[in-house]
C-alpha cells in the first residue's frame, strides 16, 4: 500500500525525497561519529582526572599502607578531600594487602578493619574507566605499590556529574546542530534536484496538455544548455510535430473518404441516371411523332416530368452528400430518404434486398447533426453491401430511445475480420494497406460520444451504433 | 618513572622525622610542641613577633611532629628553649628548668578531656570498652597520660581496654579523628578543645566531652638547666613574663586565648607527677 502510494508520487518529488533521505542518513552517520569521538574525548579526560587523583594519592599512601599507619592514611585522605579540587573526590577507602580497610575518608561508611571487597569489587581499573554509563559518579581502584610490591589498594569514588552533564549538553547540541544541518542539506538537495528535474516536469505538463494530446514546448522554456534533458525536450518537440503532421494527414484522408464513398456509388448512380434517360428520350420521340394527339403528348409530358424529377432528386442527393459545409445542420427524416436514394441503386445492382426502417420522428432525429450521421450510415451501408453476397439482405433500422438514437446496420455477409474490427471498435493504430472508412466511422462515433456494438447472430452481422441525444 | 621516584622520595621524607637542620647559631631557637593551635600560621607568626620584640633579637620558632623530637632537640642543644608538655618536662626535670607557665582563664592550669562523637551515647570511660581510641602523643599528659592512668586505676591498659589505639600527633587531630568517625573516643587537651570550639565551630561541636580530669599544670616553657644563666635565655624569660605588657605580646596572647605567662612554680605539676607514679614512672 505504502509502496503504491510512493510510486504515485511524481518522480521529481521522489528523487528530491530520496536526496533528503540520503542527507538524513549522512547526518545520522556523522552524528554517530562525532558522538563517538566526543565519548572517547570525555573518557580520556575522565581517566586523566582519575589518574591525577588516584595516581598521586596511591604514590603518597603506599608507604603508609605498608606501615599500616591508620592515622596518617586518614589524615592524607581527609586533607585531600578538603583540598581545593577535593570536591570531586567523594569517598576513598584504603585497604591492606588482605583487602581489610586501613582507613577511609568516611570511616562511618568503611570502618577500620572491615572488609573492603564491597567497595573494590565493582570498581573499574584506571585504564577501563568510562563515563558512558551516565552515572554522576564513578568508582576507580588502583593498587598501592612500594618498591614494586603490592601492599594494598585504593578505591575512590569520583564525582563526574559535571562531565556527564557537559557530555549530555554537548551531545544534545551536536545532535540539534546536525539535525539543523541535515534539514538544511535536505532542503537544499530538494531544491537543487527539483531545479535539475524542472525540464522533466515541463515535459510531463506538455505531455498531458490539451486533453491527452502532447503539446509543443515553447522554445523559450527549453534550457539553453545542451544537456541530455534539453536534447530530450527538443526531441519531444520534434516527435510532437510528427504526431501533429500524422493527425493532419489522417484528417485529410477522412475528408477524402466522403468522395471515396461517392466514388464507390458513382457507377450505380450513373446507371440510375442513364436508365431513365433512355426512357425519357423515347418519350421525347413519342411526343414528336404524335404531336397531333394531345392525349399522347399529355401522358408523355407527365412521364417526362416524373423522370426528370427523379433525376433532380438524385443529383440533389449527390450534391447534398458532396457539400463540404454541412456542420450545424440537424438531422431530418429526409436525410434518410437521400441516403436510400443514393444507396438503393448499389443494392439493386447487386440484387440485394434492403430492409429500411426509420422509427424515429423529426424531433428525435433533430438532436443529432446531419453530416456525421449521413457519413456513418453511408459508410456502414456500403460496408454491409460489400460484405453481403449477390442477392443477399441488408438492413437499416433506426430507433429513437429515451436519451439516444440507435442505428442498427445488418447484413448476411461472412462477418467482420479482426483487422476490420480493430479499425471500427478501437483506437489502435491502423494497419497499413486498408481503407480508412471504418476508422472514420469509429472517430465520428467517438466524436459524438457514442458507442458501437458488434454482434453476429444466425448468420447475420449486426453493428449497432448508439448515439446519445443532444449533440446537434 | 622519574616523577614517581620524586614523589616517593618526597613522601618518604615527610613520613620520617626530619633531621635537625644544621645552620649557624646566630638566632635564638624556641621549639614548640603541638600543645596548642599549632596549625595556625597566624598564631605562630604573632608569637614569633612578640618574642622577637621582647628579646630584642630574631627568634626562630621550630616545630616538630612529636613531643619526643622536641624534647630530644632541647636536651641535645639543637634548640635553646621549648614550649613543652608537663609530662616530658617531669620526665627530664633533672636536666630542665622552667621559664614560665601560661595562665589560661585566670589560672596556670588546664584539664584533659575525654571526648566522643556528638551522637555517641557513652557517658563515662567504662562505656568506651572495645572501641577505638585516639591519643595525641605518647609523651602528652592530657593526650595520653591522664587516660592511661585512669585506666590503670581500673586495672586496665589502653591496648587491653580499647580494641585499637592510635596516635594522631596533635590535639586537633584527635578532635578530627573523633569528629570524622575514624575512632570512637579520644584523649585531648581541654585548653585546645575549648580554643578550637571558638576557632573551628564546624569541627568541635561534632564531638562531646564525657569526662574532664582534675586541674593539672599548664604546659610550661622550659630550657636546659645548664643554660638558665645565659643572657639570651634570660632575655627570653623576661620577654615571656612581660608579654602581656606590650601590644604585640598582648595580640599574641589573645590569639592563644591566654591571659599571660606567669613565673614558674614547680608545684603546679604535682598532679601530673602523681599520675606518672600510678603508671610506675618516676615523676
Amino acid at each position: 500500500m505504502t509502496r503504491r502510494t510512493f510510486s504515485r508520487i511524481p518522480i521529481t518529488l521522489r528523487v528530491a525525497l530520496a536526496m533528503g533521505g540520503l542527507m538524513i542518513l549522512l547526518g545520522l552517520v556523522a552524528s554517530q561519529q562525532v558522538l563517538r569521538s566526543l565519548s572517547r574525548l570525555h573518557d580520556d579526560r575522565l581517566r586523566e582526572i582519575a589518574r591525577l587523583h588516584v595516581g598521586g594519592l596511591s604514590v603518597a599512601l603506599g608507604p603508609l599502607a605498608l606501615h599500616k599507619d591508620v592515622w596518617e592514611i586518614y589524615d592524607t585522605l581527609d586533607r585531600a578531600r578538603t583540598a581545593s579540587d577535593g570536591q570531586r573526590m567523594l569517598f576513598t577507602v584504603v585497604a591492606d594487602d588482605r583487602n581489610r580497610v586501613l582507613a577511609a575518608s568516611d570511616p562511618l561508611r568503611a570502618p577500620i578493619d572491615s572488609d573492603a571487597t564491597r567497595f573494590s569489587e565493582d570498581a573499574s581499573d584506571l585504564a577501563a574507566l568510562t563515563a558512558s554509563g551516565g552515572a554522576p559518579q564513578v568508582r576507580v581502584r588502583a593498587p598501592l605499590l612500594v618498591a614494586g610490591r603490592r601492599v594494598g589498594q585504593i578505591v575512590t569514588e569520583i564525582d563526574v556529574g559535571d562531565l556527564v552533564a557537559e557530555r549530555r549538553r554537548v551531545s544534545l547540541f551536536l545532535l540539534l546542530a546536525n539535525a539543523a544541518a541535515t534539514v538544511l542539506l535536505a532542503c537544499a538537495g530538494y531544491v537543487l534536484v527539483a531545479r535539475m528535474l524542472k525540464p522533466v516536469t515541463l515535459l510531463t505538463q506538455h505531455m498531458d496538455s490539451a486533453g491527452g494530446a502532447p503539446g509543443r514546448i515553447p522554445e523559450a522554456e527549453i534550457p539553453e544548455s545542451d544537456t541530455e534533458l534539453a536534447r530530450l525536450l527538443r526531441r519531444f518537440n520534434t516527435m510532437t510535430g510528427a504526431i501533429e503532421a500524422r493527425t493532419e494527414a489522417e484528417r485529410r484522408l477522412a475528408e477524402r473518404e466522403r468522395f471515396v464513398s461517392l466514388g464507390r456509388l458513382s457507377s450505380s448512380l450513373a446507371h440510375e441516371i442513364n436508365n431513365p434517360l433512355g426512357g425519357l428520350l423515347n418519350t421525347a420521340d413519342t411526343i414528336r411523332t404524335y404531336a397531333g394527339r394531345p392525349e399522347v403528348v399529355q401522358s408523355s409530358a407527365e412521364l417526362l416530368q416524373r423522370g426528370l424529377l427523379h433525376l433532380k432528386d438524385v443529383s440533389r442527393a449527390i450534391l447534398e452528400e458532396n457539400r463540404l459545409d454541412r456542420s450545424g445542420t440537424p438531422l431530418r427524416p429526409s436525410d434518410f430518404d437521400d441516403l436510400k436514394l443514393l444507396f438503393e441503386p448499389e443494392a439493386t445492382r447487386k440484387a440485394q434486398s434492403l430492409d429500411w426502417t426509420i422509427r424515429a420522428d423529426g424531433a428525435a432525429l433533430a438532436t443529432l447533426p446531419a453530416a456525421p450521421l449521413r457519413q456513418i450510415v453511408l459508410n456502414l451501408l456500403l460496408n454491409a453491401s460489400a460484405a453481403a453476397p449477390e442477392g443477399g439482405r441488408i438492413g437499416l433500422d433506426v430507433t429513437a430511445q429515451e436519451d439516444a438514437i440507435e442505428l442498427a446496420i445488418t447484413d448476411d455477409g461472412p462477418g467482420l475480420g479482426a483487422r476490420d474490427l480493430d479499425r471500427l471498435m478501437s483506437s489502435v493504430p491502423v494497419a497499413p494497406g486498408g481503407g480508412v472508412g471504418l476508422r472514420l466511422v469509429h472517430d465520428l462515433v467517438a466524436g459524438l460520444g457514442g458507442r458501437i456494438r458488434h454482434h453476429r447472430e444466425a448468420g447475420r452481422t449486426a453493428l449497432v451504433v448508439r448515439l446519445p441525444s443532444g449533440r446537434a | 618513572m622519574r616523577r614517581r621516584q620524586v614523589i616517593a622520595a618526597f613522601a618518604a621524607s615527610a613520613a620520617l622525622s626530619a633531621p635537625p637542620i644544621l645552620r649557624a647559631q646566630t638566632r635564638f631557637r624556641l621549639a614548640l610542641t603541638p600543645v596548642f593551635l599549632d596549625n595556625d600560621a597566624r598564631v605562630i607568626e604573632q608569637l614569633r613577633a612578640a618574642l622577637s620584640e621582647g628579646t630584642g633579637q630574631d627568634i626562630d620558632l621550630v616545630q616538630r611532629r612529636t613531643y619526643q623530637e622536641i624534647t630530644g632537640a632541647l636536651l641535645d642543644g639543637s634548640v635553646d628553649a621549648a614550649w613543652v608538655c608537663g609530662y616530658p618536662f617531669l620526665q627530664h626535670k633533672d636536666q630542665l628548668s622552667l621559664l614560665g607557665v601560661p595562665v589560661w582563664r585566670g589560672r596556670p592550669l588546664y584539664r584533659s578531656y575525654l571526648i566522643v562523637s556528638a551522637g555517641d551515647a557513652a557517658e563515662r570511660i567504662e562505656d568506651l570498652r572495645g572501641g577505638m581510641h585516639a591519643f595525641s602523643d605518647p609523651d602528652s599528659n592530657s593526650g595520653f597520660l591522664v587516660t592511661a592512668s585512669d585506666l590503670a586505676r581500673m586495672g586496665e591498659t589502653p591496648d587491653g581496654f580499647f580494641s585499637r589505639t592510635l596516635f594522631t600527633w596533635g590535639h586537633r587531630n584527635v578532635v578530627r579523628a573523633v569528629a570524622g568517625g575514624l575512632v570512637r573516643s579520644g584523649s585531648v587537651d581541654g585548653y585546645v578543645w575549648e580554643a578550637l570550639s571558638v576557632v573551628e565551630p564546624d569541627l568541635v561541636p561534632r564531638t562531646r566531652v564525657i569526662a574532664r580530669s582534675e586541674l593539672l599544670g599548664f604546659p610550661p616553657f622550659a630550657a636546659r638547666t645548664d643554660r638558665i644563666g645565659d643572657a639570651d635565655v634570660a632575655a627570653l624569660q623576661r620577654a615571656l613574663l612581660g608579654m602581656n605588657g606590650t601590644a604585640t605580646g598582648r595580640a599574641a596572647l589573645d590569639l592563644l586565648f591566654l591571659d599571660r605567662i606567669a613565673a614558674p612554680d614547680l608545684r603546679l605539676f604535682d598532679g601530673i607527677a602523681l599520675r606518672m607514679a600510678e603508671l610506675g614512672q618516676d615523676g
